[in-house]
């Protein structure tokens, strides 16, 4: 039986290459102009599709049998045609008019009338009044005392034909086939004014279960987002990394005051940066390129700072973990993800208690208040090490064996204060 | 069998793209009953727009590609004034779509009939305009152009005379082609940043007296061989290069301005900037 299949899979596989490689061995076609006819041949096909899946949609409302739309009772839906100047408020009019009710459908037209489905005025007629023609076509042979609307159907001016006002086709468009037309044309050429609102349970508030749900789907699908990111930065960018992380965890209030700074800076250096190039007009060119490029780094600055806070916090969790004995791997994407798990955590916790009346939005006040401090940190330390390139203030000047009792001792260098012998008094020259 | 692959592919694709968010047309145009002036309104918000004449038996026409989430048309016509308002404004949700530039690209063609005196104002935002008014009947223009970039082109005759044409431009590349076929008596640009060519080419049937401001940026002035052209200079921190142009004054005079037939002023102020002359047929006078 597998077999079988097998063969007929072969055999089917056969068949559909045979012709394309018999086409192919007929010639080498060098400018690709099968190819494009390819591509080319697929658009048009697509688009043959797309627009008889978008008239079959117009089509699915089922043409009316010809008669006059009753008019609403007092306080039932009314369409003014008297003034067609504002063609979208036109259409929201009837759009809500025309939304299905029970009872049937009604509508007054002040000073006209609504008819549905095909209607037509005789070349011996003369209609009196506006005229609004719903789901059918309005064929004009004689005279329209009045402005015409169609919804969901064309306009056929007929040779001789008048309309002595505007005609406006919501869904539909004008035939001009010799008529008069007194006034403007307006035709919009597709409508949703027919189209039966959805009106599904989705609608209906969320409940709290729903609500738990999509935040939490939301805070995991960010936290894996920073994830990714993170990671990235581990692999090819990790030295800058860590000297943030470093600068965040030497210097925190340094780094959230520059970070303070650089956001209360960040428009007005903007300003000053287009003001200057614009001035030196060469610069103009530039304009667009550094309007990207600032607005990227101010970015990658903050989401690298953020990063760079979440990669301090795991490293001081994880070393004081180790500190106690237990066995872990010290590593930067140890430090990450542990990090980033912390942060997601206060998140997680708005997620799950969010629904809660007052609690709820105090969690969220604070989950929005730390993600600041910390971002504001992580965009200082971004500042302060220029991205990681300067260790000023990572902790990082001294080398290692500069620490060391004996190095003390022994060569006490400008600049790193020595260290007091232990015993009763200071050593004098000489002695 | 590539059209079944095609096929399949296109149901594949085709539903999808079926269901995307498009462009919503939208026409409005008025039958020509005899009218012998127009007063023509055009505010176009975001996206191309391209203006010529129309059919003689329209008065004027719109026809207009728009997203309907963000914008809404303008289409108004007072029978008492002759005055049409025609564009695109915004409404909804406002600004500019990027999801795909294809996608939502708004486009509009207007036209205006060659039988009737038009009188034109164009407020352009953030447009890619092209207004051929060659062959229309203009009396005057006044163009406003925002962060846009706008052709105005005069390629054949104006059939009407112009009292003035004015055009303002914030931080804009402008090019006016053919301005000796607009047959204005006064032509003004004001401008604030950018890029502004003014060709003075085309038949010129008066004299005329051209008004150019300019803040920051680059004038660039093409001339005709056949007007006696001045050209008067106030800059402050702008060069100016008179190529072929004879100083008398503060002024600077093509050679044989005295005798020309037909003269052409030109005032230019600017603060910081270039001020070029290059010649219709490209060479040195």
């Amino acid at each position: 039986m597998r077999a079988c299949k097998r063969l007929l899979a072969g055999v089917a596989l056969v068949a559909l290459a045979m012709p394309a490689s018999a086409a192919a061995s007929a010639g080498v076609d060098p400018t690709g102009a099968r190819t494009l006819n390819l591509v080319h041949g697929f658009w048009t096909l697509m688009s043959e599709v797309s627009g008889h899946a978008a008239s079959d949609s117009a089509a699915q409302v089922a043409q009316p049998e010809p008669r006059a739309i009753p008019p609403a009772q007092s306080g039932g839906p009314t369409v003014s045609l008297d003034d067609l100047s504002q063609p979208t408020a036109v259409e929201a009019q009837l759009r809500a008019a025309l939304r299905p009710r029970g009872g049937g459908l009604r509508l007054t037209v002040p000073h006209g009338t609504a008819r549905l489905g095909d209607f037509s005025i005789a070349s011996n007629e003369s209609m009196p009044g506006h005229l609004l023609v719903v789901q059918g076509t309005a064929d004009v042979f004689g005279k329209l005392l009045g402005n015409l609307v169609t919804v969901g159907g064309d306009v056929v001016l007929h040779p001789g034909g008048v309309v002595s006002g505007d005609i406006l086709t919501l869904g539909g468009e004008v035939r001009d086939q010799g008529g008069e037309i007194g006034g403007e044309v307006r035709s919009f050429r597709s409508t949703s004014v027919l189209r039966v609102p959805v009106q599904t349970a989705a609608a209906a508030a969320p409940s709290a279960i729903d609500t738990v749900f999509r935040r939490a789907a939301g805070v995991v699908g960010v936290f894996l987002t920073l994830s990714a990111l993170g990671f990235g930065l581990v692999l090819f960018g990790r030295p800058n990394l860590e000297v943030v992380s470093d600068t965040v965890s030497h210097s925190f209030g340094r780094a959230f005051t520059t970070g303070l700074l650089g956001q209360i800076l960040l428009l007005p250096t903007f300003g000053m940066l287009v003001v200057g190039l614009i001035l030196s007009v060469v610069g103009i060119v530039l304009l667009p390129f550094v309007v990207v490029v600032y607005a990227l780094l101010v970015v990658v600055g903050g989401l690298g700072g953020y990063l760079a806070v979440a990669h301090a916090m795991g490293e001081t969790y994880t070393r004081r973990r180790l500190a106690l004995g237990a066995m872990l791997s010290p590593n930067s994407y140890r430090y990450l993800l542990v990090g980033l798990g912390v942060l997601a955590a206060l998140w997680m916790a708005w997620a799950v208690f969010g629904w809660v009346p007052v609690a709820g939005e105090l969690i969220r006040g604070a989950a929005i208040l730390v993600t600041w401090l910390l971002a504001t940190a992580g965009f200082g330390a971004a500042l302060l090490s220029r991205a990681g390139i300067r260790e000023n203030f990572a902790g990082r000047l001294i080398p290692p064996e500069a620490l060391t009792d004996e190095y003390l001792w022994a060569t006490p260098q400008f600049g790193v204060s020595a260290a007091k012998r232990p015993g009763s008094r200071t050593p004098t020259r000489g002695l | 069998m590539e059209r079944l692959l095609l096929a399949a592919l296109a149901l594949c694709f085709g539903a999808a793209r079926a269901e995307a968010q498009s462009p919503r047309p939208f026409t409005t145009y008025r039958q020509w009953h005899g009218e012998t002036r127009l007063h023509a309104r055009l505010e176009y918000a975001a996206g191309a727009v391209r203006v010529s004449a129309a059919r003689p038996t329209e008065l004027y026409r719109m026809d207009l590609l728009y997203d309907g989430e963000r914008y809404e048309p303008i289409s108004d016509f007072d029978a008492s004034t002759t005055a049409v308002a025609l564009g695109l404004q915004p409404a909804g949700e406002g600004g500019l779509r990027v999801v795909s530039r294809n996608q939502l690209r708004q486009t509009a063609a207007v036209t205006f009939s060659p039988k009737s005196d038009l009188s034109l104002a164009v407020t352009l935002g953030a447009a890619d305009a092209d207004l051929e008014l060659g062959g229309l009947r203009l009396t005057d223009l006044d163009l406003q152009a925002g962060a846009s970039r706008a052709t105005v082109r005069f390629s054949e005759p104006n059939a009407a005379r112009c009292r003035v044409a004015s055009l303002r431009a914030g931080a804009a590349e402008l090019t006016v082609l053919g301005l000796g076929n607009s047959r204005c008596d006064r032509i003004a640009f004001e401008g604030g940043v950018g890029r502004v060519t003014l060709d003075f080419g085309g038949t010129w049937a008066s004299n005329s007296r051209v008004e150019v401001k300019m803040a920051l940026g680059e004038v660039t002035l093409r001339l005709p061989r056949q007007v006696g052209v001045r050209i008067t200079p106030d800059k402050f921190l702008a060069s100016f290069d008179p190529q072929g142009l004879l100083r008398q004054g503060t002024s600077y005079l093509s050679p044989g301005y005295d005798q020309a037939a037909r003269h052409l002023d030109i005032d230019v102020t600017t603060a910081i900037g270039n001020v070029g002359v290059e010649w219709e047929d490209g060479g040195e006078r």
